[in-house]
């Protein structure tokens, strides 16, 4: 029973930013190789404010902050940047905010990570943190599919079908993907608040590159822009990869087993849709 | 001084890689973000022909540029050919997807352990300056290579042709230009100057396997400072950068203070950042040829 509690918390924390990937990268096609990035900032952002002040509306508040902050630079980036400019420089975002997290020691503890992280007093058995977790993921599932079905989602299409014509029906690429990126901002606070209360611990590792690549995996398999598709394969890839600790392997291979298996995925994923990941522009 | 020329070393390493980045937008229109797996399987192979084996270095050396470039040749047929002609955004993802193959083989083969291709340097001391003879050498070394792809690229058919086709891949088509195997020689060559600098590496320093992405977000500050598509000015980027972070922490700063050492590399970004508010389009941007 514990270990479907771990599945569901698991699978729970994975569908909203997955959602909210799909909404800029597979929907709006905006290179956004970050959100990892993004994550790790709110992760320290909410949890050493927690530390200093004990307070978990304080560290919610910071991470809010912090998300939005870190959101817009990555807005403000993708609008002075071509899209891929935009991914480099997306994925160098990311290594900074690791390369501070890990040398600013006296805030982050660096390498060692930030241990004994307290729950929420409503959240400390596991089926009261799944069920949190759940309703969590309910909400934002509502509303990045309200956001797609909205005039958000239309408009980034329509953006990333043509931005010339687009413009030219009245719709803001600025207006349109910052609100984007927000929201996505917003849905790895969300994360963030419950993944290291559930293990009780702030650790860079669960912030390095395998962990994007695992989020870019789920986006492009699960069909890119398909709010469906995420959720599917968010269930689908969590219990494959979470299903890989009963092969009896040493921990030093199959870390590097599992690293191999979603490249492998991610691959094999964008050759199967490689006609609708970036699909040619429609001409008249 | 010395600041000069730990300069001239790292800049060493970023211009080397940079230049083949350099080379493969130029020419294909594409970012290979596996390009620091590359320079890692250089140094890796090298490494284990050299000090495992127990080969002389020169071979060894030899042995990781051909691993090297076979392992490029195998990238672009999977992660490449197969997609670029369809959206170049596509190569992106994929590279990715085999950049994290690459890590997790290297991971698997050679651990987590720190490895240097030589134990013991032999280090000098004049005018105040500290430098190994290794690091002479591989500063000359890199010089003359970026000045012997030059030549092929200003003095040679196969550098008129790529010249062309950096210009206006369609005209050079249409001119007889062969486009499948000048795209896979240049990705190829990307990837032996990738493998270079990462045997540069391992000889100057250690290798371990998380420098991959370091390594390759490094050359892409450089190739997108310069301008994308300007190779000299990705070079003079490379160099700008690495002494920039050379100044950034060996520099006093507020007080007396210095920056740790562990923030160097968070100077390239910062870099990138002004050059995108001041140029978008890069520094040198505007000294290309337009047809």
């Amino acid at each position: 029973m514990d270990f479907f509690l771990h599945l569901v918390v698991t699978i729970g924390l994975w569908i909203p930013i997955s959602m909210g990937y799909t909404l800029l990268f597979g929907k709006g096609q905006v290179m956004h190789f970050g959100p990892i990035g993004v994550s790790v900032a709110c992760g320290y952002a909410i949890f050493v404010t927690l530390g200093a002040t004990g307070s978990y509306i304080a560290g919610i508040a910071m991470g809010i902050l912090v998300g939005t902050a870190v959101s817009l630079i990555f807005a403000w980036l993708a609008l002075r940047l071509e899209n891929d400019g935009l991914g480099v420089m997306s994925i160098a975002v990311h290594l900074a905010a690791m390369v501070i997290v890990l040398n600013w020691t006296d805030v982050t503890r660096g390498a060692l990570g930030i241990p004994r992280i307290p729950r929420m007093p409503f959240l400390e058995t596991l089926p009261m943190f799944a069920l949190a977790v759940t309703l969590a993921s309910l909400f934002w599932i509502a509303l990045f599919v309200w956001a797609d079905r909205s005039a958000l989602g239309r408009q980034m299409q329509a953006l990333s079908e043509s931005e010339s014509f687009a413009k030219a029906m009245g719709v803001s690429r600025a207006k349109v993907h910052t609100i984007a990126f927000v929201l996505l901002g917003l849905a790895i606070v969300s994360d963030n608040v419950f993944f290291a209360q559930y293990i009780h611990l702030l650790h860079p590792n669960d912030y390095h590159f395998p962990t994007f690549i695992f989020l870019l995996a789920i986006v492009v398999a699960g069909k890119p822009g398909s709010m469906v598709g995420a959720v599917l394969s968010s269930i689908l890839l969590v219990l494959l990869r979470e299903g890989l600790r009963f092969i009896d392997l040493p921990i030093s291979v199959l870390g590097p087993m599992r690293l191999l298996l979603f490249g492998v995925i991610l691959l094999t994923a964008v050759y199967v849709r490689r006609d609708t990941l970036f699909p040619q522009k429609r001409t008249v | 001084m010395q600041l000069l020329v730990n300069a001239l070393i790292a800049g060493s390493l970023a211009a080397l890689l940079s230049a083949g980045l350099s080379l493969v937008y130029g020419v294909l229109g594409v970012f290979n973000l596996a390009l620091g797996q590359f320079a890692l399987t250089g140094g890796y192979v090298t490494w284990w022909l050299h000090v495992s084996i127990g080969l002389p270095l020169p071979v060894s050396i030899l042995g990781g540029v051909i691993v090297a470039a076979i392992v490029t040749w195998i990238a672009f047929e999977v992660s490449v050919a197969p997609f670029y002609r369809r959206h170049v955004f596509l190569p992106l993802v994929t590279t990715i997807a085999f950049s994290m193959i690459l890590d997790a083989l290297i991971l698997l083969l050679f651990q987590e352990r720190p490895y240097s291709i030589i134990a013991v340097k032999h280090s000098l001391h004049f005018a105040g300056v500290y430098i190994s003879v290794e690091q002479i050498f591989l500063i000359a070394f890199t010089i003359v290579f970026l000045c012997a792809v030059a030549w092929v690229l200003h003095s040679t058919s196969l550098g008129r042709k790529i010249r062309a086709t950096v210009q206006h891949s369609d005209a050079a088509r249409s001119l007889g230009i062969s486009s499948a195997l000048l795209h896979r020689s240049v990705f190829i060559a990307s990837g032996i100057l990738a493998a270079l600098g990462g045997i540069y590496l391992g000889i100057d320093q250690n290798l371990t396997p998380q420098l991959g992405f370091p390594l390759t977000i490094k050359a892409y500050a450089a190739l997108i400072a310069g301008g994308k598509d300007n190779f000299w000015g990705t070079i003079v980027c490379a160099y700008l950068i690495a002494l920039l972070e050379q100044l950034a922490i060996g520099l006093p700063w507020w007080g007396g203070d210095y920056i740790a050492a562990g923030f160097q590399s968070v100077v390239a970004l910062l870099f990138i950042i002004v050059v995108l508010l001041l140029k978008p389009r890069g520094l040198f941007s505007g000294l290309r040829r337009a047809i």
